[in-house]
């Protein structure tokens, strides 16, 4: 489909049509904290921020999730699995977070297919916004990620002033615009270069790293000092793990209340704590922060890399605005290209 | 998996029965399970060295290794080590009480290149209940494989699994040799004491055409490998499984990898050639 142009000022008849129909997700600001949340309206929505402090991924992946319901007291157990979303749009998500989603079907989406990732990835057309600026921890051109690109998305918003360029990226995309289309117009043609101005300032200010040759050095540094010397920083809070859009680790816990009735969930988890990956009979295999900070930083980067053919990280600058003691991926990144 | 349920999700598991329990030691149990759906357990499909998860609803859910072989049909079985708070729990379980299981995980052994060929198993203590499910499938297709030679060790006697196997069924096979050993002299054992790696070097079986494949406490891997480097294996021939905590079993909770590679699917069955190319984390 031909690109598209909305008004501005018709953004809010197009949010209150979307959720006027169906399930609508987007960003909003409470207690000066942008998160996503669903909303029954265009009102509140937020545009003007970079990016939210939690990623969209937890609508897809959430932090804590029922899986089924069970009564011990039957004699079949009764095991009942949880009944899937909604059809659903989520707007406003950042390319860097469109980019997260697409790893996250890389691990969910394959040999055992995740039914429940699956079926939220199914009813949820994203429309993605792009970026017209960035943070100072902002960083997907590592990535090959462009602030006005969205592969992933089913439709691309671009502020351009007065309008938004509103690119068709999939069939669900083109769905959404033809039930929208009495307020969208055609894009007089400008809309691409008119894009390439209002996104330049993202791609110029972020920081600039380069990660030619990382990969390929990560696979000799398994034993290298780099990691204790990180490690002795850390906290081991975990943080940087429940942040990140990429991260997919989770526990499987059931809860019953002293009673027959019980629910097992599953639920974020993460590799910075101990518990992960210590066994019952005393097998610990990464006793101690040092292990653990190269699990992170080695899964994202190198481990990653060659189970899926991507890298595990996005650029987003999540972790590195929120780390308590600023141990930062991409100065790690610049760290070990230095060092021996 | 294979399903009955029209939403066949990998992490919901299917209620089982217990149809008969086994006490192995004073601290390992044999299960013998069958589902309440037999068409389950038909379509389950399980090949020697798979393991399934297997839950206590309320309680937990861990990742164990099917003992019995696919020959054997009908039930499952699991041999299970009291060890943390979920198997202390299965371990209270009566004939007729319920367990919950998913599966089957994992690769499994290579019984198909083993074809042909001679076969030493070495174990120590419940690393036999893996293996177990591999040496039945080849005693159970005897005639597809060489010589089978078993070195199996524990503590004691009393820590010794599959008393009915190693000194009763196995060694009436033919061409089935068993050789068992305890860690420490006992009074009224008279058979061989040491510990299972030095049996292996005293016992020095021909390695021709040969495939060994060891499980077993992470100490005794180690020095069985070593044994094996020096009787001139080749590491691609090598045979043995890895260990590590597990929640999902299907490659996506991410918490038993080593390097790139996920043990509950990659794994548990490695070569040594394949271990040599992890990270040194496990």
């Amino acid at each position: 489909m031909a690109n598209k142009s909305l008004k501005k000022v018709q953004l809010k008849s197009l949010l209150d049509k979307i959720a006027g129909s169906g399930q609508l997700i987007a960003p909003i600001q409470s207690d000066g904290i942008t998160l996503f949340k669903p909303v029954q309206s265009g009102e509140g929505v937020v545009l003007d921020y970079q990016n939210a402090v939690i990623p969209p991924k937890d609508f897809f992946f959430p932090q804590s999730e029922k899986m089924f319901s069970y009564d011990t007291s039957d004699p079949t157990w009764a095991i009942k699995p949880e009944e899937g979303v909604p059809e659903r749009v989520l707007f406003g998500a950042r390319p860097c977070d469109v980019k997260s989603i697409l790893l996250l079907d890389k691990v969910f989406d394959a040999e055992f297919r995740d039914d429940i990732y699956i079926d939220k990835r199914n009813k949820t057309t994203i429309i993605a916004v792009s970026c017209n600026d960035c943070r100072h921890t902002c960083f997907c051109g590592a990535f090959g990620i462009s602030p006005g690109e969205a592969e992933g998305a089913d439709l691309l918003f671009t502020d351009l002033g007065g309008r938004y360029l509103v690119e068709v990226l999939t069939d669900k995309g083109s769905t959404l615009a033809a039930e929208c289309s009495d307020l969208l117009s055609d894009d007089d043609g400008n809309g691409p270069a008119a894009k390439e101005k209002a996104v330049a300032p993202a791609k110029e200010k972020q920081m600039n790293i380069d990660l030619e040759g990382v990969k390929a050095k990560l696979d000799n540094m398994f034993e290298h000092p780099i990691w204790a010397e990180e490690s002795l920083r850390c906290l081991g809070c975990g943080t940087c793990t429940f942040i990140c859009p990429t991260c997919h680790c989770f526990d499987i816990v059931d809860f019953n209340n002293q009673s027959s009735i019980g629910y097992r969930y599953r639920c974020a988890d993460s590799c910075q704590f101990a518990n992960f990956t210590r066994a019952a009979g005393g097998h610990q295999p990464r006793p101690s922060k040092m292990e653990r900070i190269r699990q992170r930083f080695m899964h994202k980067l190198r481990y990653f890399v060659d189970r899926y053919g991507d890298f595990g990280c996005v650029g987003c600058g999540r972790c590195l605005e929120k780390c308590p003691v600023n141990l930062d991926i991409a100065q790690i990144i610049n760290k070990v290209k230095e060092v021996g | 998996m294979c399903s009955t349920r029209e939403v066949a999700h990998p992490l919901l598991p299917y209620p089982a029965t217990v149809t008969k329990i086994i006490d192995e030691t004073p601290d390992v149990k044999t299960f013998q399970v069958v589902f309440d759906d037999p068409a389950i357990l038909e379509n389950f499909g399980n090949k020697p060295g798979q393991c399934a998860m297997l839950s206590i609803l309320g309680v937990g859910e861990a990742m164990i290794s099917i003992t019995s072989s696919p020959t054997r049909k009908g039930m499952l079985e699991f041999s299970i080590k009291k060890i943390g708070r979920l198997t202390s729990v299965i371990h209270e379980l009566d004939v007729g009480d319920k367990l919950a299981i998913r599966g089957p995980y994992g690769n499994h052994f290579p019984f198909d290149m083993m074809k042909g060929k001679n076969c030493l198993f070495i174990a120590g203590g419940i690393g036999l209940a893996p293996l177990r499910s591999l040496i039945d499938y080849v005693l159970d297709n005897r005639d597809d494989y060489g010589r089978v030679d078993i070195i199996y060790g524990a503590r004691s006697y009393a820590d010794l699994c599959f008393k009915y196997d190693i000194f009763d069924r196995w060694p009436k096979v033919k061409d089935t040799n068993v050789y068992v050993t305890i860690d420490r002299e006992e009074e009224g054992w008279d058979g061989h004491v040491g510990f299972v790696p030095s049996y292996l070097e005293e016992l020095n079986p021909p390695s021709e055409d040969t495939i060994p494949v060891t499980c077993g406490p992470p100490i005794m891997i180690k020095f069985v490998l070593q044994g094996l480097d020096k009787m001139g294996y080749k590491d691609e021939d090598i045979i043995t499984t890895l260990e590590m905590n597990m929640r999902c079993g299907i490659g996506k909770c991410g918490r038993c990898n080593i390097g790139e590679k996920y043990i509950c699917v990659d794994g548990p069955v490695f070569n040594l050639a394949q271990i040599k190319q992890l990270p040194p984390e496990f």
